[in-house]
Parts: C-alpha cells; structure tokens; sequence
C-alpha cells in the first residue's frame, strides 16, 4: 500500500514538472479537460509531446461545401465550421468507444452465462452482481416502483456502467474525462428524456400525454399554455446535463490547479503541500466517479417514476383519466 | 361482487417507493403550478421578442405577449392550486 502511494505521488510530481515547462497554467488546464481533435501521449519526465491526429470527417449539408464558422466581425472561429455536418473523432469520442468496449469486455467476462449456477463466483462477478442489484433494488423499484421499475432495469444499468466507465477512465493517466463535455452529458439526458417521455406515453397512452401538454386549461389558452407545458419538459434533463458536466469537470480542474499551484507560486516547497493535496482530491474523485454514476441513474430513475406515476394520476394536471393505461400490470416482470 | 383496488403511482401499492421518489411525486403538482406562473411569463416575453424581430413591429409585440403571458400564467397557476384544494 506504501509503495503504491509513493508511485501515485511520484506520478502527480512527474506530471507536475510537466505542467511546469507550460507558461501559462489556466491555459495548460483548460487545454488538458476540453475536447481536441488529437490524442496526446505525454512522457512524465521526457521531453517531446507524441500527439496522435484524429480523422476529420466533415459532411457537406450545401452545395458550396464546408467553410470556417465567423464572428460578427468577420474572425474565424476555430474549430467551428458552417454548412456541414462534424463527425469528426475527437479525444472524448475515443474515450467513449473506449469505455464501451472495456464495458463490454467486463460484462462479457464476469456475467453468468450458465444458467444452471446461479450463483457468482470470483470477485468480479460479485461485484458486478452487487451493482446490478443495487441499480434493480435500489433505484429502479425505489423510485419507479416494484411492477414498472424491473422494465426499466436495462437502460439504467447501462447508462450507471457507461457514466462510470468514462469517469473512471479520466483517472488513469493519458486518458480524458468524456462526462466532463457537455455535448456527452447533453446526449445522455436526451436518452434519459426519450425515456420518460416514452414512459409517461406508456403509462397515460399518446391521449392522456397530450392532454397533460395542454396543462387543463380553456383550448383559446393553449398557444400559450403548451409552449409552456412543452418547455417545462426540458427543465429536468437540462439539470441532468450541467450537473453530471459541471461535477466532473470542476474535480478535473480543481486536480489540476493544486499541481499548478507550485509553478504559480514558484517554489518547490510548495509540492510538499500541493502534491498531497492533489493526491487526497484524486482519491475523492474517484468516489466521485461513482457517485455522479450513482446520482445520474437516480435521477433518471426519479424523472421516469415521476413521468409513470402522472401517467397514471394524470388528473393530476386536471385532466380526469379518460384513457386507461395501455398495459397490464398484473405481469411479473424478470430480468 | 369483486371489489377493484384504486391503481397506486407505479402500477402497485407504492409501499416499495423511497422517501425521494415519494416526495417527488407529492410535490409534482405543486412545482408544475409553479412552472404554469414562471414559464407564461417566459413563454410572453420570447415569443413577443422572436415576433418583434421577425415583423419588425418592436418593441409592442412584446410588450403585449409579456401581458399575455404573465396572466395566462397566473390564470394556470391559480386553476391548478384551486385543483389541487379541492382534491384535498
């Protein structure tokens, strides 16, 4: 436990010194948690930065092709371009395959795919199992309920092990955290919003959601009332987006800035308080790892509960249920 | 003659719910109301600025859908809460 200390220190020093050929820090900082369109390979301790480029895949949308994206004061914006479609691989979108395929060489390797034992064995299985349990248990049936929860099992597990996965991956050096981009964050709470809002047509049927939209007012009131209604339905994954994006890129930043103190303030001592410092708030990112995993499937689970449960209610809004819901609760559901 | 059960959220009798998801849904109503005042205002001041700008007609489409909207929203909140009273 000493020795591996003492590496994980010597680590974050050896990455410290690497900050400090960087002259400006922030800028050092921000270039290592945004999103770049190549892969780089620092040596902790060697001189040259070994950075892979990543294709660029841009797909015309106009006849007159792509063309840099422009201020108001005609600068070039970089990075940004106008009248095609970027589908270019960046650093994140690697992360991303990355941690789906160790996700799904995990699952591969510790499921049970013997139906006649049904008990795990070795380590990984179990706690795999115990996470798989805890998802069911613990936020799906505590927060959907017993007889709709388990439908929703499949998508909370994946989107718990997914948002792990690449946390976890920001922690080992050389990698990059994708959670800490918005535009991941932004896609999974659109998953997270198809969901519920699936869920809630399931539970009322497609009559009963849209009467829900008209808010129980007078028909001459709705022009006002569903744009209200509808923008009210992008309240909850919008919080789901900047909460999971804001956590994991201030962790990442506030590492960063403990280690940039020392070139800030310019003195070595400054490490002996520095380095330990970093070294604590990595061990608190990665609990926090799993806890913002843990809080995006709870409140996944939460907004799709509370989607199924005014289905069901949904006089609620002030409506009083006409339209039954469109499916048996008497099945028992397994996974 | 069989007696049906009044389905409870969730499809079952709740029990199995936790005290978040319980909450939650108990305050849903209430947040929605609250969303119908904030939001006929949001909605009015928006849609009057988008329709200024596009009928070029600023700054009194505005100035009306914000009216417009702030009492729809009042409106909603109000027939919600008085809803909400009388299931009580």
């Amino acid at each position: 436990m000493r020795k591996a200390m003492v590496l994980f220190a010597s680590l974050f020093a050896a990455t410290a010194w690497a900050a400090g050929s960087e002259d400006d820090v922030p800028g050092y900082i921000l270039h290592h948690v945004v999103d770049s369109p190549y892969l780089e390979i620092e040596v902790p301790l060697g001189s040259p930065i070994h950075a892979v480029d990543l294709p660029q895949i841009l797909v015309p949308l106009k006849a007159e092709g792509c063309a840099p994206k422009m201020t108001e004061h005609g600068q070039e914006i970089p990075g940004l371009t106008e009248g095609c479609l970027d589908l270019s691989i960046t650093k994140h979108t690697i992360m991303m395959w990355l941690a789906a395929l160790l996700l799904l060489a995990t699952m591969f390797i510790w499921s049970n795919r013997d139906k006649t034992k049904l008990v795990p064995r070795g380590a990984g299985a179990n706690l795999i199992e115990m996470l798989v349990l805890f998802v069911r248990d613990e936020l799906a049936i505590k927060n959907i309920g017993k007889e709709e929860g388990p439908r929703y099992v499949p998508y909370l597990l994946t989107a718990f092990f997914f948002v792990l996965f690449m946390n976890l991956l920001g922690l080992i050096p050389w990698m990059a955290t994708a959670t800490g981009n918005l535009a991941v964050t932004a896609a999974l709470a659109l998953c997270t919003f198809i969901i519920t809002q699936l869920a809630g047509i399931r539970a009322a049927g497609l009559g009963g959601y849209l009467k829900h939209l008209t808010g129980g007012v007078a028909p001459w009131l709705w022009p006002i009332m569903i744009p209200v209604e509808v923008l009210g339905l992008f309240t909850k994954p919008f919080a789901l987006t900047m909460r999971l994006f804001a956590n994991m890129l201030a962790g990442h930043i506030v590492l960063f800035f403990l280690l940039g103190l020392i070139f800030i303030l310019g003195h070595p001592a400054v490490a002996a308080v520095s380095v330990p410092f970093a070294f604590a708030i990595y061990l608190l990112e990665l609990f926090v790892a799993f806890v913002q995993a843990y809080v995006f499937t709870m409140l996944s689970a939460l907004f799709i509960g509370m989607s199924v449960a005014m289905g069901h209610h949904h006089d609620d809004h002030g409506h009083e249920s006409e339209v039954g819901p469109s499916h048996d609760h008497g099945k028992a559901h397994h996974i | 003659m069989e007696v049906k059960e009044p389905r409870k959220p969730g499809g079952s009798d709740g029990s199995e719910l936790g005290e978040t998801a319980r909450q939650m849904r108990a305050a849903q109503p209430y947040v929605s109301a609250v969303w119908k005042l904030v939001g006929g205002a949001v909605v009015g001041v928006l849609g009057g600025y988008w329709l200024d700008k596009w009928l070029e007609t600023g700054p009194w489409l505005m100035v009306v859908l914000s009216l417009v909207g702030i009492c729809v929203g009042f409106y909603g909140f109000l027939h919600e809460m008085s809803r909400l009273g009388r299931r009580k």
